[in-house]
């Protein structure tokens, strides 16, 4: 069963087009890789799905609610935004508490949450510690961690390895993987990284200024080209891109 | 607990532990000990009358505690546009005007604060003339009011832009538009300058105030210039929650 379903999705910024009829589809426990150079539409396709922005043109459901109810899909999808911004005064578990709570959970219910996820993402021994004091693949754990926090049907993951050192990107990829397959969750994750994709999606959707242009399983795109790379080089016209 | 308290709580904790909330409030009663030394030497000699000792201390504690809120609830929508923080609340399932009120509401412990500060002041300086309690309750209800309205114009600021800066500038522009005139010795009282008197939030609600402690006078016999307070904070509220869901978007003027 589809858990996204986007039908002819676009984005006009006056004269500009960040998006234009995109279209696509994705199932519970994939895990799909969003890519294009930079411009190409990735972050507005996100901010669009997570009801964040509104569309021109085009309609779109996420975990089965259509998208005239922005409010019931915020219930159901979890987003780790890119170059997201943390409240530095706050500790871990004070955010993550905040977070469940304005999901709906009690005191008692968000304080369980924010320990359970600090612990699930490496950080419960940070807990208590002011989110200053965290390195950036500590902040972007504790990102992913409140992306989790109402137990999501879909997750948006916008560039989680941005800055990241080889070992936190590891670790952040192992966590995707597990969301996906414990959760049961569809994520979509938006990267410049191919790697990245090759070794946790299922299936990729190529964007480049707005415009689709490849979707599907990777084992397709990549047969056509020999890599994803050369897919990706193909399809964009980009260079030096790994 | 509805989703509106949810953001006020913890924007209240942001305010007051750890953030800038106690020192705002450390130098405001740095402002009002120095003022209030001053109002009791003057009244030791004889330069200044008690009543008007306590009705100056509720005037300052008044225009700077609302100062104070218009500078908390400016920062408020376009503070967390600058420091990037304001998508993750907007991917709650709370609704726009439940951040907008509870933005608010958190930001009125600001003027809450000022007005706590000002008690003990007013009660040194009130001792004999029955005057403390009467003043400190008027701080309460008219410097409440003016506060909701112009710390709902300070958000509605922060609303339509992006820039801290820019919402911050306006609101204490307008603060100093509505405050200067009251400290104009020459308006006159009768036509324009009384027509000046009565449309100014602030200038009406501190005539108002000072009829009742200098000059005497009954809670009723002037209530029509509480007018201008009264439309200004339920009208700025109505506003802000009429135009929430405009107003609180990931950038200003971008749908």
């Amino acid at each position: 069963m589809a858990t996204i379903e986007a039908i002819g999705l676009s984005k006009r910024y006056g004269a500009r087009n960040a998006l234009d009829g995109l279209t696509f589809a994705a199932d519970a426990g994939e895990v799909i890789g969003l890519l294009g150079p930079n411009g190409a539409g990735k972050t507005t396709t996100i901010r669009l799905l997570t009801t964040i922005l509104e569309p021109t043109g085009g309609t779109f459901a996420v975990a089965g609610v259509p998208s005239d109810q922005p409010h019931r899909i915020r219930r159901r999808i979890g987003v780790l935004p890119e170059s997201a911004g943390y409240p530095a005064r706050q500790t871990g578990a004070e955010y993550l508490r905040y977070a469940a709570r304005l999901f709906g959970s009690s005191r008692h219910d968000a304080r369980a949450v924010a320990g359970r996820l600090l612990t699930d993402v490496g950080l419960g021994d940070r807990a208590g510690a002011r989110i200053s004091t965290y390195s950036r693949g500590m902040k972007q754990r504790l990102g992913i961690a409140r992306a989790l926090v109402n137990d999501p049907a879909v997750v948006f993951l916008d560039e989680p390895t941005l800055g990241l050192d080889p070992a936190g990107q590891r670790e952040i990829l192992s966590t995707i993987a597990a969301i996906a397959e414990r959760r049961g969750a569809t994520v979509v994750l938006s990267t410049h990284t191919l790697t990245e994709v090759e070794q946790v999606s299922g299936s990729v959707l190529i964007l480049d200024h707005g415009r689709l242009r490849a979707a599907g399983p990777l084992a397709g795109i990549v047969a056509g080209a020999g890599s994803l790379s050369a897919a990706f080089l193909d399809l964009t016209g980009e260079s030096g891109h790994d | 607990m509805t989703r509106w308290t949810v953001v006020a709580e913890q924007e209240s904790r942001d305010l007051w532990i750890g953030g800038r909330g106690p020192v705002l409030v450390f130098g405001f009663s740095v402002l009002l000990s120095a003022m209030t030394y001053l109002a009791a030497t003057n009244q030791a000699m004889n330069f200044l009358e008690q009543r008007e000792a306590v009705n100056l201390t509720v005037q300052v504690g008044l225009a700077v505690g609302v100062l104070l809120t218009v500078v908390v609830s400016a920062d408020a929508i376009s503070g967390e546009r600058e420091r990037g923080t304001f998508e993750a609340l907007l991917l709650t399932p709370v609704s726009r005007r439940a951040i907008v009120v509870g933005k608010l509401a958190a930001a009125m412990t600001m003027w809450l604060a000022c007005l706590a500060v000002t008690l003990p002041y007013l009660w040194v300086l009130g001792r004999g003339v029955a005057g403390a309690g009467q003043a400190a309750l008027l701080a309460l209800t008219v410097g409440t009011l003016v506060a909701v309205g112009l710390g709902g114009i300070g958000m509605l600021f922060s609303g339509w832009t992006n820039s801290n800066k820019t919402s911050l500038a306006g609101g204490l522009l307008l603060l100093l538009v509505l405050f200067a005139p009251t400290q104009l010795p020459a308006l006159p009282r009768t036509g324009f300058g009384q027509v000046l008197t009565r449309i100014n939030p602030i200038g009406s609600a501190l005539h108002y105030v000072s009829q009742i402690l200098v000059g005497r006078r009954g809670w009723t016999n002037d209530l029509s210039y509480l007018a201008a307070p009264v439309v200004v904070a339920l009208v700025v509220v109505a506003v802000l929650i009429a135009a929430g869901p405009r107003l609180v978007r990931l950038t200003a003027g971008l749908r």
